[in-house]
């Protein structure tokens, strides 16, 4: 949109806020919509699909991807992105389901031992991709296979049950809905809170949408591209605390399958995999999209790998949105010229 | 004074050439000849539409009116190709060469192959080509470890091995020292007295007497006139280069009180750049930097917002700031609004207040109310003009823009304003605005500095200018002296040469070069292999066992080939996540035509259908990345994710037993040694070669080191990209059949882990994932050191985690030593 011809505008414009729905970020309306058309689909094809049984199943799930796919999407918003929340995870669950073998009063500690230990890898992590300047993928895929080798030491690859406590923080309902959805509500809060209304994360913000511009007037660049690291991990410690919670008996490999539906909940929610600005509740609305997109496949007894090829299509489709010039397309296909509206060239 | 017939033997003629971009008329009506033997100085000042005119002769710009000529014939359509192709040679002030390959390399891809084959060898022919410039670079010197000043040598190789009937240079002497400037001038005289007509871009009234015959004056895209060197004096160029009219109002300078001190001391200032600036600058005046772009100006201005390290001292308001001091207290106005000025997806709120939060802060939480307030305010003071401050900045005018990064300098409290050409793209009511901002600062005491390209604005803004010449201050201009003529005069009558460039540049020695090449990697790995080796044995004698060396190899077969796969994704500077699956749901393929019971036609069908799968997969790859300008990892994230769909489609579980003939062929041993592990090496060799000596090999690598340049060289970029993910999934049908035979069952599970092993022995290998540097050697050896850690815990009874412990040490720690043995050579420059 260009405003650039409306030179008859009030002077004192510019200090007027825009009206609510002018601020929504463009893939936060895209997901929501998203998100709306899934659900009205699935009571239309597969009415099961949103009865309380399958939704109370998916939701536990959906809420632990929301939550580790904001910890992707600070990473992936410095222009980064985490190969070693899957071994975090997985580490997390393990060190939740072993150090309390059962035992409902030693599970705080553990979970505090597992928060520590995943803050000490944040670290690492932000040291050698913002300080020494190591690709992310690499930096985090040593990181990742250095989490296994702890879970592997630690558990001997062998799961443990999980005790009482654990199941009900995480999977216990409140007024009829997982617990894990609060957690996720929640993080998902915190996050934007301190994103959005502090001033370390307004900075964090600005490094990550132009980090040339952010240093040249004076910012902290590599401090705030560390921290991501560091906070990605904490939103980690708190999914796989969860998910040790809603399985009972997690795998030593249990995070495995959270690196690619974690990148793919960022994706669809507008933030781009160069960097740039991150969408904290469009990521968790993506991961809600994912999530019940299982759930309607399953509703329709398609098989899993149906879900998995409609998950591809929704992503290329859900990049595809943001990344293809889709003006320049539709202005080579139609004949006449773009009327009304155009940019000005600068 | 000045004619402008046009000799009939011209070997370049321009005739009513004009151009402009986005509405600004870059060049009007702009006619020029070139004769042959001539050295034509292009003189005028920074903005005058030199360089356009020079990039339309050389086909880089199409011009809206007016033609070339060349040697009597005029461009058809004017292309780089075509202005090459009818002998116009360019030497770029920036040179175009590809960092990341060896000069070798670069002269290659550059030359054409006939004056390569000749007697005594491409080689030899080479050396002479560097010889006859004389650049003492060596011919394996990676391209990016040189001296910019023997880059520059290297691009004019470049133009002059082609003899060219007109050599176009661009300010070719910015970055050279004295000596390298003599030998420059000697080789164009030389180029001139063999017949090259020779167009001289400068700045420089030296230069012209120097080297020109004739000169051309440009102002304001406007031509001025030419004429022969020896008939016109100094005084008269001059007026010609200088003398526009004044477009903006600027505000009343500042008038000095007796009790004004200074507020600003710069003292003895050096960074490298600059040397020995020195300036005190009284209470309320402005001071501006002049001089030719590229001397200095920018450096000096990146130290003073203290973004750039500096010995000497800054004093501001008698207060001594050190660079970290200057970092946070000074203001920052950058010439690249895009690139370093302002975050252009976010808003005109969020810009502005950016380096103001704090004051917005009720307890923990920044408070709206406080911020709408202060930053709307400043915003509607400095009428920034936009429909709401939730407006995202890069749909604002440039002029509106440059308000936005003055509304953050302001917001900030700034001890110090440092502005560099704070008016560039700015409409002309919007640059008064701008300029009484500026002067209103400095009157309340806060000092403003502006660097300025446009020496009329410096002297209506400024009360006091500095004048740079290759890093030195080389006049300063105070109060009424501060005219456009003064500064003009001082910037292109400077003689000094940039310090040290050229100088005691010393030949790299062998061993230099094999530590920054592609190999040392390899040496480091081999090493390392035979250390584990003998280590290994010296513990468990069945290490060299028939059988563990038969599997051990037989292992390192797949990986390898689906790595070499990788590095060619790697080499072009992207990543292939989807070869893993890929290499899965070739199996499954085959678990349904190779089976025990398939007939010949059968089993040929499914070799042909995986072939095909696998190329599809590659051009799917290839279309999202260079078409839907996907980023790899999206492109083959969802790829991955697909194929998997699909392996899991054709089988839900293990099932369909491999042909066991098929198997046991492809299993064919020698020995202890494994056939597929002869081909592997064999292969590894072969496109090793290929990627150094091929023309296939040195387009992949100029792609991934820099597509710009890679393009201007006529490397066809969509078509070498897409060849190159291609590739990547025809190695991933090798390592599918290899696996194939290991696994023996169409198994929907199996191939994914391929992905992240396949991108570790890649970074063993030392490739880099930003492109254009890696080796197939270093990927194998890669691979083999990665199954040998897996088969060394299993020997040496060690846990299973102790092989991932050892993954991750390996991979982190191998890049972390290659990335500081490159990256500390650049720091150097």
């Amino acid at each position: 949109m260009a405003v650039d011809t409306a030179t008859d505008l009030p002077a004192s414009a510019v200090a007027t806020r825009a009206g609510f729905w002018a601020r929504m970020p463009r893939g936060l309306i895209t997901v929501v919509i998203a998100v709306v058309a899934l659900f009205v689909v699935s009571a239309i094809l597969a009415p099961s699909s949103v009865t309380k049984g399958p939704l109370l199943g998916m939701l536990p799930f959906a809420a632990v991807l929301a939550i580790v796919a904001l910890g992707q999407t600070l990473v992936i918003q410095q222009g980064g992105i985490d190969i070693s929340i899957m071994g975090a995870i997985s580490l997390t669950a393990i060190i939740a389901t072993h150090g309390p073998g059962g035992d409902d009063s030693k599970v705080f500690p553990s979970l505090l031992a597992a928060l520590a230990v995943l803050i000490v890898a944040g670290l690492i992590n932000g040291f050698v991709v913002g300080r020494i300047g190591l690709n992310p993928i690499i930096a985090t895929l040593g990181m990742n296979a250095l989490l296994y080798a702890m879970v592997l030491a630690y558990s001997q690859g062998i799961p443990a049950m999980n005790s009482g406590l654990l199941e009900d923080l995480a999977a216990g309902l409140t007024f009829g809905i997982p617990n894990a959805v609060y957690w996720a509500i929640l993080a998902t809060v915190i996050v934007t809170v301190a994103v959005k209304r502090t001033v370390a994360g307004r900075k964090f913000e600005a490094v990550g949408a132009n980090p040339t511009a952010a240093w040249a007037a004076g910012l902290r660049v590599k401090n705030q591209q560390m921290s991501a690291y560091v906070w990605a991990m904490v939103l980690y410690w708190l999914g796989g605390c969860l998910l040790a919670g809603i399985l009972k008996q997690p795998t030593a490999y249990q995070g495995d399958s959270y690196l690619l539906p974690s990148v793919a909940a960022v994706v669809l929610g507008g933030t781009s995999l160069l960097g740039g600005r991150g969408f904290p509740v469009a990521t968790v609305l993506g991961a809600l999209f994912l999530s019940q997109l299982s759930n309607f496949a399953l509703g329709l007894g398609v098989s899993f790998a149906v879900r998995t090829l409609v998950e591809a299509l929704a992503l290329i489709i859900g990049v595809g949105l943001y990344t293809i010039n889709w003006k320049g397309i539709r202005a080579r296909l139609s004949s006449r010229p773009p009327s009304g509206k155009t940019v000005p060239d600068h | 004074m000045m004619s402008s017939t046009v000799a009939v033997d011209s070997c370049l003629v321009l005739s009513g050439i004009s151009k402009s971009f986005g509405g600004v008329h870059a060049l009007r009506d702009v006619s020029l000849d070139v004769r042959p033997g001539e050295v034509h100085a292009l003189l005028g000042e920074n903005g005058a539409g030199k360089s356009t005119l020079m990039n339309i002769a050389s086909g880089a710009f199409a011009p809206d009116t007016g033609t070339i000529t060349v040697a009597g014939s005029v461009l058809a359509d004017i292309t780089p190709t075509a202005a090459k192709n009818a002998g116009i040679g360019m030497v770029h002030q920036h040179p175009a060469v590809l960092n990341d390959l060896t000069v070798a390399e670069n002269l290659r891809l550059a030359v054409p192959r006939a004056l390569l084959n000749v007697p005594g060898g491409a080689r030899a022919a080479m050396q002479a080509m560097l010889d006859d410039v004389g650049c003492s670079a060596h011919l394996e010197d990676r391209v990016g470890s040189l001296s910019l000043a023997q880059r520059s040598l290297i691009e004019l190789t470049k133009a002059l091995v082609l003899k060219p009937r007109v050599l176009i240079l661009d300010e070719p002497t910015a970055a050279l020292a004295q000596d390298a400037v003599e030998l420059l001038f000697s080789r164009v005289r030389a180029a001139a007295a063999d017949g090259t007509g020779v167009v001289y871009i400068t700045h420089r009234l030296a230069e012209v007497r120097q080297l020109a015959d004739r000169v051309t004056v440009l102002r304001d895209g406007k031509y001025r006139g030419t004429s022969d060197v020896a008939d016109v004096t100094d005084e008269e160029l001059l007026t010609l280069i200088v003398g526009r009219q004044i477009e903006s109002t600027f505000p009343e300078k500042a008038v000095h009180a007796a009790s004004d001190s200074t507020f600003l001391k710069v003292t003895d200032l050096s960074n490298g750049v600059v040397s020995g600036v020195n300036v005190s600058v009284r209470t309320g005046e402005i001071l501006g930097i002049a001089g030719v772009a590229g001397n200095g100006q920018t450096s000096l201005m990146a130290s003073l917002a203290g973004l750039q390290k500096f010995d000497g001292s800054v004093e501001v308001n008698g207060q001594s700031l050190s660079p970290r001091n200057l970092r946070d207290r000074a203001a920052y106005l950058p010439a690249d609004r895009h690139r370093e000025g302002l975050m252009m997806g976010m808003s005109i709120r969020e810009n502005a207040g950016l380096l103001a939060l704090k004051r917005f802060l009720t307890g923990f939480l920044l408070s709206s109310r406080k911020e709408d307030a202060e930053v709307g305010s400043e915003l509607a003071h400095l009428e920034v003009k936009a429909p709401n401050m939730d407006t995202t900045v890069s749909s604002l005018s440039g002029g509106n823009q440059q308000k936005v990064v003055l509304a953050r300098a302001l917001l900030s409290q700034p001890h110090l304003i440092v502005a560099d050409e704070p008016t560039q793209g700015v409409d002309v009511g919007a640059r008064a605005e701008i300029y009484r901002i500026l002067r209103n600062s400095a009157a309340s005491g806060t000092p403003v500095v502006v660097n300025s390209s446009d020496a009329l604005e410096l002297e209506g803004l400024c009360d006091r200018v500095l004048v740079m010449s290759r890093g030195h201050v080389v006049e300063e201009l105070v109060g009424e002296a501060v005219t456009e003529d003064r500064i003009v005069s001082a910037a292109v009558s400077a003689t000094t040469h940039a310090a040290g460039a050229g100088q005691g540049e010393r030949a790299t020695t062998r061993w230099s070069r094999f530590l920054k090449g592609d190999y040392s990697p390899v040496a480091v790995l081999a090493i390392f292999i035979v250390l584990l080796a003998m280590y290994v044995f010296s513990q468990n004698d069945r290490y060299f066992a028939a059988f563990n060396i038969a599997s051990m190899l037989g292992l390192v077969s797949i990986l390898g080939f689906i790595s070499m796969g990788q590095t060619v994704a790697f080499l072009t500077g992207n990543l292939d996540l989807s070869v893993g699956p890929l290499a899965g749901f070739l199996v499954v393929i085959a678990s349904f035509f190779v089976g025990a019971e398939s007939t010949v036609g059968q089993i040929i069908l499914g070799f042909l259908l995986m072939l095909l799968a696998a190329t599809i997969t590659g051009a799917l790859n290839g279309v999202l990345v260079r078409f839907g300008h996907f980023t790899s990892v999206a492109a083959t994230l969802a790829i991955y994710i697909g194929l998997q769909g699909l392996s899991y489609i054709l089988r839900d579980g293990p099932e369909g037993i491999i042909n066991s003939d098929i198997m046991s062929f492809l299993k064919t041993k020698w020995g202890p040694i494994p056939a597929a592990f002869v081909v592997l090496v064999l292969a590894t060799v072969i496109f090793e070669i290929a990627l150094r000596k091929s023309r296939w090999g040195l387009n992949l690598r100029a792609l991934g080191s820099n597509e710009a340049i890679a393009r201007t060289l006529g490397v066809k970029a969509n078509r070498v990209a897409m060849l190159s993910f291609m590739t990547v999934s025809w190695f991933v049908f090798v390592g599918g059949l290899l696996l194939m035979a290991q696994i023996g069952i169409g198994d929907p599970s199996q191939g994914a882990n391929f992905t992240l092993t396949s991108i570790t022995a890649v970074v063993l290998g030392g490739t880099s994932l930003l492109g254009g540097r890696g080796t197939f050697v270093g990927t194998l050896l890669g691979s083999m050191l990665l199954i040998q850690v897996l088969n060394a815990t299993t020997l040496l009874g060690l846990a299973q985690w102790s092989t991932y412990f050892a993954q991750g040490l390996l991979v982190v720690g191998a890049a972390i030593i290659y990335h500081v043995i490159r990256t500390r050579k650049q720091a150097v420059q």
